[in-house]
């Protein structure tokens, strides 16, 4: 049994110690906005945050998130209450098929916490990590810029 | 259905789709069985197969193109919300299960595809908008007692004096029928939403995690299923022991199937952990033998030796070549590639007794449900299909053999199935942009015209692999498989045979006036499965033409935009395309370091002109800027016409700068991100995007975007460093 919180609720399951957590918040808690990319630590679909800082769950066990903080895309902001990323993603159509940009979005909240006005370089390597095979970059890159410029306080 | 419909494009040639005068084949009635998705509530007016319109005014379109990024819903809500006077962002968006209501006016069948959704849609979706806000008008007229002259509309409210009252308040009146028809469209120039940018409709969605794709569908009782396939595509088993597997926790079955062994469990990583513990031999196809090199090799050798079939023949060729003052011959070639969607495939089946369903996003959900129905022994009309959001599409998600595995395992198991291909299975299991040898002679006379253009095309063709895989499910079950097999071979044998796959070829010899021309196709196949990948034949006869084109104009002492301007006379909406980018080109002015190449080409029904500004450091190419100009006809929404040209270009990248599916022993060598790269945010130029204007019926945009990149790389690394590039992916050491 491992215990951990998810997006501020305690939560607890039986799923093998080994589980990545993505596969625990998929199919144990019914989480679906994280995603399933590469399964190896490549692509950043399936980022969360643990303590606040930005992992790929797809290769991080569970057993390693007892009694840490988890934070999924759906603990960041809601339709009704955006994320200024979200929001930002919304106003500029930085989606396209849509399928990496909540790990799009949770590495880039990331980076505005730890670095609330990044270069633009500093925005390309912070997010080099997250592929986007639709090729929405020139648009994420400007919508974090564009969050940081209005000076949004960003919190995770 | 005439397995000829399968032929995407050369259909649409066949059957002369034109801008207007599509036939709207929405029936009143039938809408019961096969339209879930307007199953509506009590009291709705449902007039059609398209919209809904509830007694609280809510207002839902069931959108018939699949959503894979192109931004579909959008365009196409944009198209009813204009006639039907409702904002875009009111309308409720629902995806299409199969009904014929629902086909591609271009295509004629249920699919979505070949940059056709806006073209195709345009004046049908606008028809069905302005009609049911003509019986909206009539059913308000009747109801307030005022003749419908006194009425107008305003978002979703029929306007009467200074009141507003909501469209739903006459649904009642506007169930009788009859639905008027050709009811008078909007001028251009009244158009509130066509033509203007506003966000797209699916991004807080997206941007919140809240869109379902196919890999997010749960229901009830369902179970995970992971496949483990032949490492050769198209092998078998031979032997398999699976008792390490069944011992592990939480498995509930393991099952053969045709394409290999699915082991299913109540959560994925136990289901993925026991396939990979499975101990299976496999018997090989003869695709084993077959490695990379052999491939080249044998194009190599039938490029030298055989003729192969003839296309596209116009003028002399010799008399051409003769008239040339200078002539040059070069070989171009071009690897295998992946898709590589995000999100991988993966499909929901449950097989129950005479009934079954499937939840997918699939570029053609009519044929996901044929297959359901073909494997469970059905009818389809046995079936129920639902439609999710596609995590990128690309032509890999108009393949459906992870959809015939689902329902197998289902069948097998009685238990509703989500079957998840792995990134490895994608990438070793899938389907592939075919690789191509293309040779070009060409010859420019004195005027820096070319005289005389020799292409020739050695590779496989897609269209038979297309055909072989969805015949058996098109046809009625009745028909018995030997039947459904040798009407396959036959019309593979007929494309092969006696004429040349229009894919194979499409983009090598047709933007130019080339007057003495000649293109010639030899088939080689090695049995690597084929499907259309984004642009089909343009993303690799792009390259080819274009680099040739740049060197012809070095020869002719013309700069590269005056030269494709001279050679263009006969075609001048693409001559208008290269003009005005050559203008962006001459105020582009790279620092020092910097160099630009310039491309141009025409694919459905789109002109398309980049601008690449590159730098080479340590033999790297690094792209910092592209420009890119293109005439789509009128642009629905500018700003999705700038996001997939956008996209395209990044797409198109990834294939210029890393791109490549090896074989080795009938193996695909690459199995995940690692080792197929796809372009990243540090690899990223800027992208300036300029639309031409204009109010000419709307033309493709999800895929022209990409022909033209790869060869503006090439060009522009040639005025950098003096070397001709002629193999993709581009590589200087
Ligand atoms: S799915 Fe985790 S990094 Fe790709
Ligand atoms: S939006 Fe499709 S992969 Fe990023």
């Amino acid at each position: 049994m491992i215990e951990f919180r998810l997006n501020g609720e305690a939560v607890r399951t039986d799923d093998a110690p080994d589980t990545p957590l993505l596969w625990t918040v998929r199919d144990s808690f019914k989480l679906k906005g994280s995603k399933y990319g590469c399964g190896a630590g490549l692509c950043g679909a399936c980022t969360m945050h643990l303590d606040g800082q930005a992992v790929r769950t797809c290769i991080l066990p569970i057993a390693a998130v007892a009694g840490k903080d988890i934070t999924t895309i759906e603990g960041l902001g809601t339709p009704d209450s955006p994320h200024p990323l979200q929001a930002a993603w919304e106003a500029s159509s930085v989606p396209q098929c849509g399928y990496c940009q909540p790990g799009q979005i949770m590495s880039a909240a990331a980076l505005l916490s730890a670095n609330p006005n990044p270069s633009g370089e500093e925005v390309e390597t912070a997010m080099a990590g997250n592929i986007c095979r639709c090729g929405c970059y020139p648009r994420i890159k400007q919508a974090i810029l564009d969050v940081a410029k209005a000076g949004h306080e960003v919190q995770v | 259905m005439n397995a000829v419909n399968f032929s995407r494009r050369k259909f649409l040639r066949n059957t002369g789709v034109a801008g207007g005068g599509l036939v709207i084949g929405i029936s009143l009635a039938g809408c019961g069985g096969g339209l879930p998705a307007l199953r509506g509530s009590p009291g709705s007016l449902v007039p059609n197969a398209f919209l809904e319109i509830t007694p609280e005014n809510i207002i839902r379109f069931v959108c018939p193109r699949d959503e894979m990024g192109q931004g579909v819903t959008t365009g196409l809500t944009t198209l009813i919300a204009e006639e039907l006077d409702v904002t875009p962002s009111r309308i409720q968006i629902a995806l299409a299960g199969p009904h014929p209501d629902y086909d591609n006016p271009a295509f004629g069948m249920q699919a979505t595809g070949g940059s056709t959704s806006i073209f195709a849609h345009f004046t049908q979706l606008r028809q069905v908008g302005a009609d049911v806000r003509a019986l909206l008008l009539r059913a308000a007229s009747e109801d307030l007692g005022v003749p419908v002259s006194s009425l107008g509309t305003d978002d979703g409210h029929v306007l009467l004096g200074g009141a507003r009252h909501p469209f739903g308040d006459f649904a009642a009146t506007a169930r009788e029928p009859p639905l008027p028809e050709e009811t008078p469209l909007k001028r251009a120039s009244d158009f509130k939403y066509i033509g203007k940018d506003f966000p797209r409709l699916d991004g807080m969605d997206k941007a919140t995690g809240r869109t379902e794709f196919g890999i997010d569908v749960e229901v009830p009782g369902m179970m995970r299923a992971v496949v483990r396939r032949s490492p050769v595509i198209g092998g078998t088993v031979k032997r398999i022991n699976s008792e390490a597997a069944a011992a592990m926790p939480g498995i509930a079955h393991i099952v053969q199937i045709e394409e290999g062994i699915a082991v299913v469990s109540e959560k994925y990583w136990q289901a993925k952990q026991a396939a990979d513990a499975l101990d299976i031999e496999w018997s090989l196809p003869a695709l084993a033998d077959v490695t990379s090199a052999q491939v080249k090799a044998d194009y190599k050798a039938a490029m030298d030796a055989e003729d192969g079939d003839a296309t596209g023949e116009q003028g002399d060729l010799s008399a051409g070549f003769a008239a040339a003052s200078d002539t040059v011959e070069h070989d171009y070639w071009t690897p295998y590639l992946a898709h590589a969607p995000m999100e991988p495939m993966n499909a929901v089946v449950h097989v129950e007794g005479d009934r079954a369903a499937v939840w997918c996003g699939t570029q053609g959900i009519g044929a996901a449900r044929s297959i359901v129905a073909k494997v469970a022994g059905l009818d389809a009309e046995h079936v129920e299909a639902h439609s999710t959001y596609l995590g990128g599409g690309f032509g890999r998600r108009g393949t459906l053999t992870h959809v015939a595995e689902a329902a197998q395992i289902s069948k097998a198991t009685g238990k509703p199935i989500h079957l998840l291909w792995s990134r490895e299975d994608d990438m070793k299991s899938g389907f592939f942009r075919p690789a191509s040898l293309m040779r070009i002679k060409a010859g420019i006379d004195d005027s820096g015209q070319v005289s005389a253009w020799f292409a020739k095309r050695v590779g496989g063709n897609i269209m038979p692999d297309v055909v072989e895989q969805m015949l058996p499910f098109m046809l009625p079950n009745a028909v018995p498989d030997g039947v459904v097999n040798w009407l396959a071979g036959a019309v593979e044998g007929a494309m092969d045979g006696w004429i040349v796959d229009g894919v194979s070829v499409e983009g090598l010899f047709e933007d130019y006036d080339f007057p003495n021309r000649e293109v010639r196709h030899v088939t080689k196949d090695h049995g690597l499965p084929l499907a259309f990948w984004r642009s089909v034949g343009h993303s690799f006869t792009a390259f080819a033409k274009e680099t040739m084109m740049d060197e012809l104009a070095e020869m002719s002492g013309l700069d590269a935009v005056e030269f494709r301007v001279r050679n263009t006379r006969n075609n001048p909406r693409l001559q208008n395309v290269i003009k005005a980018a050559g203008d962006h080109m001459r105020r582009m002015r790279p620092t020092a370091g910097r160099h630009l190449g310039f491309a141009a080409h025409h694919s459905y029904r789109t002109d398309v002109a980049e601008v690449a500004e590159i730098s080479v450091e340590n033999g790297a190419i690094r792209i910092h800027k592209v420009l890119c100009v293109v005439d789509c006809g009128l642009a629905v929404n500018p700003d999705v016409v700038r996001a997939q040209m956008e996209g395209a270009i990044m797409f198109g990248l990834t294939a210029a700068l890393h791109g490549e599916i090896n074989i080795d022993a009938g193996e695909v060598t690459q199995s995940n991100f690692h080792d197929y790269p796809i372009l990243r945010m540090n690899e990223a130029p800027e992208v300036e995007v300029v639309i031409i204007d204009s109010d000419a019926h709307p033309t493709g945009v999800g895929e022209p975007g990409l022909p033209p990149i790869a060869p503006a790389v090439a060009n522009a690394v040639y005025a950098a460093t003096g070397k001709r590039l002629r193999s993709l992916p581009l590589k200087l050491v």
